[in-house]
């Protein structure tokens, strides 16, 4: 009966220690929000003329640009960007016209769901190739692991989604190769998804794969595991309770560092593949001196950076008891 | 350890490829719907609202949902044909158009739709010309609009005006557009942009921020049904991930890249066609005449003859590019062809250049300095192929390359030397007075807009005067003589040629690509839509 209490100290402990990092992560957001806000506007571009293209007359320019708020003194739309967010309102793109939140409300499921395969992908094919190959060292099985491993590592993400688009879209004619499929109709949105979801999943797969094996290799000498095998437990328990358990931390950790990386990925991906997501409507800001549109996409991206620290630091708990949540 | 991988890893390969297999299934869709898909080279649209639409992809969907009161024949901006007007007659300064009689506006967001009358056109020309709510409000300057009856409407213009330059201001083209008076009042101008309404032969049905817009037939279309019944706009800043889509079949009209090797490449694969077509835009350089030694006719001249057209133009390709000799384009009322520009043409002749550089006081050349540049392949192919060529001169041209946007604003502050600009201008007048009119001087004209090289407010030749061409300008622009009218914009060039303000390099024409079952139901030639116009003829 005492095992109860200890968990329920540990888990209190664990919703403090979020608690805690979730409001030291609120100045760390408004750094980023305003580092954005003047690295935009420093850049040379007039959205009004990025808008009206160069036909447009020189009155129609002006007016817009008093119309897009873009003459008030800078403070002043930092003000308004700050106090808009706070209150949960993203703004209008300055070039569409359209809500930001539902430009975002449409992207967001797409890099959600492309970014998550390619992490459950590349964890359910690494975390095993890593053990394999760890407990077949310097054997063929090792070698060929490890050269995929550097492939993957070394593999541009657009030119690994070009080449699945010639063999998997243009000649086998599998799946397609442009957009991201309706939300709503699961036989399409997964069509979709297989490819995008394949090119991150198989660069995050190389990751974990390494990571996995030098882990493994880290715990596979440790007298636990000798003295787990000479009680003569079967094999498959001593993988999985004394070596997998042991290595976890290193692996978690290194998918949670991959998986920012692999939201940054996902936007070649959707740039590739012509997806709906984050990626594609940054670069598009970008390149239309969208302010606002900007600004609120990377508040959404350093928010996302946050959780995930979050969230594998908060696993580290989970898997392995000793951690304290200072 | 065998065991462990026995279960565990063909547990996991069995479900990833349910999952694929799941994810296998074709979706039959259905073949009954004819369905046009066409990708743009953009990340989004910018805006529907036809009097701002400016970039390609939003001038494709604004020509599928409106129309103007007369319209450019589909596929040829020669000839003028009616549109929503049936008829008109001139008399001085003012036009009366007779409207189509049955012309439907599409339903918006649960109003039916009703027809369109002189109250819509009137407002329609209205909203053009307020700067505050277009981007084309110069064009209708002290032009008033009026409804005399239910079906035909009055335009009054300040001064008479040729066919020729009224007819672009009231055509399917830019704020000629007709939008639907009740539709941008109930949806505001803000809506309007992500959901126009017109009368066009498709409606705007949805639009996929940063992914796509869907338009569908007008079966109320007055020329007729049209055979699509639907148009899928893809936003798809890749040309590779444009490239795939065409050979999976997924789409069936793409944006090219305008690059010779591209075209090439594209022509090579069975089951494409490309097309490439004008009226294309104008790729001029333009001497600023304030920088030293710009300022000195010499040293132009010395340029000129130190530049070939033919190299740049074999350089970018012969399917891309098309030799250009003058400020305006022969393929519009008013311009020159290459041949009868004559000895303006300053062909290459290094030895002449050299010997001109040296009694400017420049005999080994010299170092123009900074050229900002855009990232954009049209620009910087040519630009760097200059930059060569310029250097045999012994002139040392150093490219700053930045964004698009951000050379737009740079050189509309004045930081060049020398500008390479790309544009197309729908008439002869547009060209003459947005590039070479003094009020067009950029940051110092009275209406600061794309005149780079200065000239009309500096003394170009060196004899203490200042050179200008506005008179023949602004006398041809009141001309209604088309013959003399045209002999004076010709003339307008000559003075520019002459004086040496700008050197135009060739016709820059537009690349698409498409499946060959793809057919627009018209020869296409030229089109100021800037794209391969899908219409009520177009089938699949």
């Amino acid at each position: 009966m005492a095992p109860a209490p200890q968990l329920r100290y540990h888990s209190d402990e664990m919703i403090g220690y979020a608690i805690r990092r979730i409001l030291i992560s609120i100045p760390i957001l408004l750094a980023v929000l305003t580092i954005v806000f003047l690295l935009a506007r420093v850049a040379p571009g007039d959205p009004a003329q990025a808008i009206l293209g160069d036909y447009a007359s020189k009155e129609a320019v002006q007016a817009l640009r008093e119309r897009m708020g873009l003459n008030r003194p800078l403070w002043q739309q930092y003000l308004d960007f700050i106090v808009g967010l706070a209150r949960g309102n993203l703004g209008k793109s300055m070039i569409t016209g359209f809500p930001v939140a539902r430009q975002v409300a449409y992207a967001l499921p797409y890099t959600i769901e492309l970014t998550l395969s390619g992490i459950i992908f590349g964890a359910v094919f690494g975390i095993p190739l890593g053990i394999y190959t760890a407990l077949r060292r310097n054997r063929l099985p090792d070698y060929l692991g490890r050269i995929f491993s550097l492939a993957g590592l070394s593999f541009p993400t657009f030119y690994l989604g070009i080449l699945l688009i010639l063999a998997f879209a243009v000649w086998l004619k599998l799946f397609p190769a442009v957009g991201g499929g309706d939300l709503h109709n699961l036989g399409d949105n997964l069509r979709h998804l297989v490819l995008p979801g394949l090119t991150l999943g198989l660069i995050m797969t190389a990751y974990v794969t390494r990571m996995s094996r030098s882990s493994i290799l880290n715990v596979l000498n440790e007298d636990y595991v000798r003295t787990a095998r000479s009680k003569g437990l079967r094999e498959r328990i001593v993988i999985y309770k004394h070596i997998l358990k042991n290595a976890l931390i290193p692996i978690i950790s290194i998918i949670g560092v991959y998986s920012i990386v692999l939201i940054g990925g996902s936007l070649l991906v959707e740039i590739v593949f012509s997806r709906p997501g984050l990626g594609k409507m940054m670069v598009g800001a970008m390149l239309q001196r969208d302010y606002i549109t900007l600004q609120s996409v990377m508040v959404i991206y350093a928010g996302f950076v946050v959780l995930i620290n979050l969230l594998t630091d908060l696993a580290y708990g989970l898997v392995d008891p000793r951690i304290k949540y200072d | 350890m065998r065991e462990f991988f026995g279960s565990s890893l063909v547990k996991v390969g069995l479900g990833v490829l349910v999952l694929i297999g799941t994810a296998l299934v074709p979706l039959v869709q259905s073949q009954q719907e004819q369905v046009l898909t066409i990708a743009f080279d953009a990340a989004d649209l910018k805006t529907l609202d036809p009097h701002f639409a400016s970039a390609t992809m939003d001038r494709a969907v604004v020509d599928m949902v409106f129309n103007g009161l007369v319209r450019y024949k589909p596929g040829d901006i020669t000839v003028f044909e009616p549109d929503l007007a049936q008829s008109w007659q001139v008399n001085g300064n003012v036009w009366t158009f007779n409207l189509r009689r049955g012309v439907m506006c599409h339903p918006w967001g649960g109003n039916p739709g009703y027809e369109l009358t002189s109250e819509d056109v009137v407002y329609s020309l209205t909203k053009a010309a307020d700067a505050a709510r277009s981007a084309y409000s110069g064009e209708y300057t002290g032009m008033t609009f009026e409804a005399v009856d239910k079906y035909t409407v009055r335009i009054t213009l300040p001064t008479a005006l040729s066919e020729v330059l009224f007819f672009p201001k009231i055509a399917d083209y830019a704020g000629g557009f007709i939008v639907c008076k009740k539709a941008v009042e109930d949806l505001g101008d803000d809506a309007f942009k992500t959901n126009p309404v017109g009368t066009g032969p498709f409606m705007f049905q949805s639009y996929s921020p940063m992914e796509k817009v869907v338009l569908v037939k007008n079966p109320n279309y007055f020329r007729g049904a049209p055979k699509l019944d639907k148009v899928v706009v893809r936003y798809m800043s890749d040309v590779t991930a444009r490239e795939s889509g065409l050979e999976t079949g997924e789409l069936d009209v793409i944006e090219g890249r305008p690059e010779q090797p591209w075209v090439e490449k594209m022509q090579a694969k069975p089951g494409t066609v490309v097309d490439t077509f004008g009226p294309g835009e104008t790729v001029v350089i333009h001497w600023n005449m304030t920088k030293k030694p710009f300022d000195d006719i010499r040293v132009r001249w010395a340029l000129d003859f130190c530049l070939s057209r033919e190299e740049l133009v074999a350089a970018i390709g012969p399917a891309i590019a098309e030799p250009l000799c003058a400020p305006v384009p022969p393929v519009l009322a008013g311009g020159i062809s290459c041949t009868d520009v004559g000895v303006l043409r300053y062909d290459q002749n290094i030895e002449t250049a050299m010997a001109l550089l040296a009694e400017a006081g420049y005999p080994n050349g010299f170092d123009a300095g900074e050229v900002v540049t855009s990232e954009r392949a049209e620009y910087l192919i040519p630009m760097q192929n200059i930059q060569a060529q310029l250097a045999e001169c012994g002139v040392k041209v150093t490219l700053k390359v930045v964004d698009h946007s951000s050379m737009h604003t740079l050189i509309r502050q004045d930081v060049n030397p020398m500008v390479l600009y790309v544009a197309w201008r729908p008439n002869a007048d547009a060209f003459l007075t947005r590039f070479y009119h003094s009020a067009s001087i950029v940051v110092t004209g009275a209406k600061p807009d794309t005149n780079f090289s200065h000239i009309g407010g500096v003394d170009a030749d060196g004899d203490g005067s200042i050179d200008s061409i506005d008179s023949l300008i602004e006398t041809a622009r009141s001309e209604l003589i088309p013959g003399k009218q045209i002999w004076l914009w010709q003339k307008a060039q000559i003075e520019i040629m002459g004086l040496n303000a700008a050197y135009p390099f060739y016709i820059k024409k537009f690349v698409f690509a498409r499946k060959p079952n793809v057919n627009y139901g018209y020869t296409l030639i030229s089109t100021l839509a800037l794209y391969p116009p899908i219409n009520e003829l177009t089938s699949k």
